[in-house]
């Protein structure tokens, strides 16, 4: 898949995503009725609520994996749709919950997002890899373990890892420290929310996570 | 070359005697397949005879065209079974999965008959139908399991591959791994049974073709290009019933909709 200059999405305009009006049903039910909210380059913001309140559609909605039934969404300049999506995804990090990805070793979490075609080009050096391990307070040395010889905390940090390695501008993440104690809640919050050119739309019950988050989204 | 002994009618029910004790195995344990089973015994037994009727007088006419006729009908019937037994809507998959099947057959059936074989007639009912029947035959069994495999996976393991395709994966990407998995699944014990052919099974085709009067020499020759036809054809079939199936099943954006 090729991205001719004229397609690829203007990524210096403002704002990033724009939600307009937007409305989500889930079965029968409307779970999201009219809503709007615009995210700023670098914004740092999280979608909070009680469950089944669909703060999850709205993450799979930005990413086009439900369709919203009424409003627009627009990343950069462009508005969410069929033929805009590959642009938009390949502009995008995303992290689902840890439990939803099976994988068999930790280097496979690392460097299976590098054999794609689109970002090949920023597979990392081994010095990367090791340095935002030990930002995420995970030792270089688990690279070689298998999955399941390792906590579900550390394999959360090690996708966020993974996520952060790919260099898009946007991470879109769900519930990032569900698995984490408190002190590498901290660790990983801070510094995640701290990537200034970075912006971040996650979902979070947590509540370091929210208070040090720029906008809150509470459903 | 010594006659065949004939199985007369009588001697063919009382093999039939034998079935008593699978039977009773599948109704013991309540596995619920005693009826799919009795049913499938019954539905075989009229075919074959039926069949074999038939072929009788096909061969002796032996016209191209009703030879391809026939071939077509058991292209048909191949690819109902297939979306049949791998739960699909019959509707939404009948086109994909009988293109590709057509296409396989029709590629491995040329080559082997027109190439190999060097046939004047390509489509000379004796060697056009019981190949084709032998391809059609392992092939459904190939693309059942990798079908059922593939579509399993991708709703079980829906969230990796959604994981890939929003960090930028295109859909084929996306899906390597899952084409990987059943491809496995599918030809594993296709391999395994390759690899022990002569040793342990003795199969059908040669055992027919040496129990119908053949040396076992050109029965050999013959079973060694079937197999290789077999497992060739095998994988086309899975390969374009998923290729083209793929094109069915995802919407605009990537999303497996609901094929159940």
């Amino acid at each position: 898949m090729g991205y001719p200059d004229k397609k690829r999405i203007n990524t210096t305009s403002t704002p990033i995503i724009s939600v307009n009006n937007i409305s989500i049903f889930f079965d029968e039910n409307e779970v999201i009725k009219n809503l709007s909210f615009q995210v700023e380059k670098g914004d740092k913001v999280v979608i909070t609520g009680e469950s089944g309140k669909g703060k999850s559609s709205i993450l799979n909605a930005l990413l086009g994996f439900i369709k919203i039934s009424a409003g627009s969404i627009y990343f950069f300049d462009k508005e969410l749709s069929a033929e805009n999506i590959s642009e938009i995804r390949s502009n995008i990090a995303w992290l689902p919950q840890e439990t939803a990805l099976h994988f068999d070793t930790v280097k496979e979490i690392i460097y299976s997002l590098f054999s794609l075609k689109i970002n090949k080009q920023n597979t990392p050096s081994e010095s990367e890899v090791n340095q935002i391990l030990n930002d995420l307070n995970i030792s270089p040395d688990q690279l070689n373990r298998e999955i399941d010889e390792i906590s579900g905390g550390q394999k959360q940090r090690i996708l966020l890892a993974g996520a952060l390695l790919l260099k898009k501008g946007i991470l879109i993440v769900d519930e990032p420290t569900s698995d984490l104690d408190e002190k590498n809640k901290k660790t990983i919050t801070d510094f995640i929310l701290s990537q200034k050119d970075l912006t971040v739309v996650a979902v979070s019950h947590d509540s370091y996570w929210i208070n040090h988050s720029s906008k809150i989204i509470a459903l | 070359m010594k006659g065949v002994i004939d199985i007369d009618y009588l001697s063919l029910i009382l093999g039939y005697i034998i079935l008593i004790i699978p039977f009773y195995i599948l109704w013991y344990y309540k596995t619920g397949l005693l009826k799919d089973a009795v049913f499938a015994f019954i539905r075989m037994t009229i075919q074959l005879l039926l069949v074999g009727f038939y072929l009788e007088y096909i061969f002796e006419l032996n016209s191209s065209i009703l030879n391809l006729a026939w071939v077509l009908v058991m292209t048909i019937l191949a690819t109902y079974t297939v979306i049949n037994r791998s739960d699909l809507k019959l509707k939404e998959f009948f086109i994909p999965i009988f293109i590709a099947i057509v296409l396989s057959v029709l590629i491995i059936d040329a080559y082997f008959l027109g190439f190999v074989i060097k046939l004047n007639n390509l489509f000379d009912a004796r060697y056009l139908i019981p190949i084709t029947g032998m391809l059609l035959g392992n092939s459904i069994k190939t693309i059942i399991i990798a079908l059922n495999h593939y579509y399993k996976q991708l709703k079980k393991e829906k969230e990796l591959y959604k994981w890939y395709l929003a960090n930028g994966a295109t859909k084929q990407e996306a899906l390597v791994p899952f084409k990987k998995e059943a491809l496995k699944s599918a030809f594993n014990p296709v391999i395994a049974n390759v690899a022990i052919v002569g040793l342990i099974s003795l199969p059908g085709m040669m055992t027919g073709q040496i129990l119908g009067g053949s040396s076992p020499a050109v029965a050999v020759k013959y079973q060694i290009m079937l197999m290789i036809m077999v497992f060739s054809s095998s994988i086309f079939s899975v390969f374009l019933s998923i290729y083209f199936a793929d094109k069915k099943v995802f919407d605009d954006f990537g999303n497996l909709k609901k094929i159940r």
